[in-house]
């Protein structure tokens, strides 16, 4: 979080007066109203990049349905970086494009994308990790602040810690699971009155 | 012994077994034209399982299905109430995902997520102690598959039929003096054994196998005739088998199951047995989903705690009267939570039946269909039977040829740095059809040409049955 990026105030509230264009659905195998890669590009050239060809900008596009929510994250990543700040800030491009094509992908995973328009905390948590991504830290905020408050707020970290927690008991009932699969599938089952 | 004189191993088996059902099931199984029994299995229900299933019997026919676009209100309870217990629920559905809105995109359940991470579908707080498993046959599709069940889940089922033949206008006894149904079976290899089924009252039940291997003609005609049940049950192979083996007694209801029945089988079985003959759509993942309505117009869905959809390739639910793959959510397994699983059945659905029974219903019902193969003698071999030869080897898929000739051609896809045994795979063909033309090709590219990479595993030029 090596420089100064905006006030962290001025892009929450942003997030929360999302147009509802950039919550519709992204198009994905025909199907949405939104074309995720056309917003993209014009965000890049608004930033400051070059045009994308029609090859380049296909990285945005969501492939199937199970990139669904990542895309809708990304677009309203796309109307948080449409504040003025970002405009022209070319050294920004590189960080952007890698932000918007994979680097969604994990927060996407647990969190449904509407709750970073309208929760509170997921909005801070979402503002805070897109600056971060582009090594900025909010206006006013040395970057141990900036640090510790993403802590706090950081929902993939608190997943990890869910997860290593469940990780070992779940990994026991899962071979205790098999285990009786395997001593019941030696058994026999109870009768049934047909074959299905 | 007990103190009716009842072993304890078949207590164990069935624990509410009273003294006219054990004397039913020795009737049965010490009947001098009995098949050569060799197994034993009971219905393992406690006494403390036989409430739910009274509700659940008195539910299906007080509350009738029905069809919305939506999913109902109480899959969506349901789901929620399972989100944090089932692994696959809790990483398929981000935290704020909305169920209600975004339905249609909530990534679909496949045989492979049973398959291959069954521990991320049974609740982390599931009670393992009565857990029993049934293997899945893979007639139509591929592997064999493990699916964990429980007994008074299993019995719920039987509610499910008596619904199904009471449409028929079929009211079977459910005594234990009396045979409620014997299960008709037609393969090479398979289980026979006598049984009583307590939430039948203890009423008999035999599931016996039409094979010459196993019995004879004769024999098996008077066994019939003896028993006298009230149904029968069994798939359209062995319900084949059943006319050709000239067994004449008249149950009140044949209920085919397994495998589709086509029109022509159908109507034959009906002028043959004078009796309502019920096509029951069922899997063993899902449990008993639809019964071929008496006015002949599809099937009805049967079960109140399943929503049924169908879906497009991607998952979409298309438009009603469209044809798509039928998908089910909800069930009653407690070891297997249904969230949008795709059967692999296709169908149309129409969102309302008759005001006799209003549940949805599906139309043209693509489901498993069943392949007949003949041996050189004429007799018919079951998949289920080749099935069994092919398990000896690893695979990854295959396709099974009959062409008109009888002469087979079997393409195989070795597993990942295997070789199949093929004289091993020839013998055990041969043993099952006789002194035929049989062709062994290993394919390591099969089904890399075909959508989804799926191939059609069983093909006879000799069927429809």
């Amino acid at each position: 979080m090596k420089s100064e990026g905006p006030p962290l105030d001025s892009l929450t509230r942003r997030l929360a007066e999302t147009p509802g264009i950039f919550l519709a659905e992204p198009i994905i195998r025909k199907r949405g109203k939104v074309d995720l890669a056309a917003v993209t590009s014009d965000l890049l050239l608004v930033i400051g990049g070059e045009l994308q060809s029609p090859r380049q900008a296909k990285r945005f596009s969501p492939a199937n349905i199970a990139q669904r929510n990542q895309a809708r994250l990304a677009l309203i990543c796309c109307w948080l970086l449409y504040e003025d700040w970002f405009h022209q800030r070319t050294p920004l491009v590189e960080p952007i494009i890698l932000l918007l094509s994979e680097g969604l992908s994990g927060l996407a995973g647990i969190v449904d994308a509407e709750r970073f328009v309208a929760d509170p905390e997921r909005r801070e948590e979402l503002v805070r990790l897109v600056l971060r991504h582009l090594s900025l830290r909010p206006a006013g905020e040395t970057a141990n602040q900036a640090a510790d408050r993403l802590k706090s707020l950081d929902s993939l970290e608190r997943e990890r810690i869910i997860r290593e927690a469940r990780a070992r008991e779940e990994e026991e009932r899962a071979r205790k699971l098999r285990a009786e699969m395997k001593k019941k599938r030696a058994r026999e089952a109870a009768a049934k009155a047909n074959r299905e | 012994m007990g103190d009716l004189g009842i072993p304890a191993s078949r207590r164990e088996r069935n624990p509410l077994i009273d003294e006219d059902g054990w004397r039913m099931l020795c009737f049965i199984r010490e009947h001098s034209d009995a098949p050569r029994w060799n197994y034993r299995v009971g219905d393992r229900l406690l006494a403390q399982d036989l409430p739910a299933v009274d509700a659940f019997r008195r539910r299906i026919g007080e509350e009738r299905p029905r069809w919305s676009a939506e999913p109902p209100a109480w899959l969506i309870d349901w789901i929620r109430s399972l989100r944090e217990r089932v692994p696959l629920f809790r990483q398929r559905l981000p935290r704020g995902f909305d169920l209600c809105r975004d339905w249609a995109y909530l990534p679909t359940m496949s045989r492979e997520d049973i398959a291959q991470h069954i521990e991320r579908l049974v609740p982390t707080d599931a009670d393992l102690s009565r857990l029993i498993v049934y293997e899945t046959n893979g007639t139509s599709t591929c592997h064999a598959l493990d699916v964990p069940n429980h007994p008074s889940c299993v019995a719920r089922n039987h509610p499910l039929l008596e619904y199904a033949l009471a449409r028929h206008g079929v009211l079977p006894r459910f005594s234990n003096r009396h045979v409620a149904c014997i299960n008709v079976g037609a393969e090479a290899r398979t289980v026979m054994f006598p049984s009583v089924f307590a939430v039948w009252n203890n009423a008999g039940f035999a599931k016996i196998n039409l094979h010459t291997a196993s019995w004879k003609p004769d024999r098996a005609r008077r066994f019939f005739q003896a028993l006298g049940p009230e149904f029968l049950t069994g798939d359209p192979v062995a319900f084949g088998e059943l006319a050709r083996w000239g067994i004449d007694y008249r149950p009140k209801a044949l209920v085919s199951t397994a495998a589709s029945l086509s029109v022509a089988l159908k109507r034959q079985l009906e002028a043959t047995y004078g009796c309502p003959v019920v096509d029951y759509y069922s899997t063993t993942e899902t449990g008993p989903i639809a019964y071929s309505s008496p006015d002949g117009q599809g099937y009805s869905q049967l079960a109140p705690d399943i929503h049924l959809e169908i879906l497009d390739e991607d998952g979409f639910p298309v438009a009603p009267g469209e044809l798509g793959e039928i998908a089910v959510s909800g069930g009653r397994n407690p070891y297997l939570p249904l969230l949008r699983y795709r059967t692999g059945d296709f169908a149309r659905l129409q969102p309302a039946g008759t005001q006799s029974d209003p549940a949805p219903r599906l139309l043209d019902l693509h489901a498993r269909q069943p392949v007949l193969f003949r041996a050189v003698t004429g007799a018919p071999v079951h998949p289920l039977d080749i099935g069994y030869v092919l398990r000896t080897q690893l695979w990854v898929q295959h396709e099974l040829l009959q062409r008109a000739d009888g002469s087979l051609r079997l393409s195989i896809r070795p597993g990942l740095g295997q070789s199949i045994d093929r004289p091993a795979l020839r013998e055990g063909l041969l043993q099952l059809f006789g002194e035929l033309e049989i062709e062994i090709v290993e394919r390591p590219d099969l089904g890399e040409d075909r959508p989804g990479g799926k191939v059609i595993a069983y093909r006879s030029e000799l069927s429809p049955v």
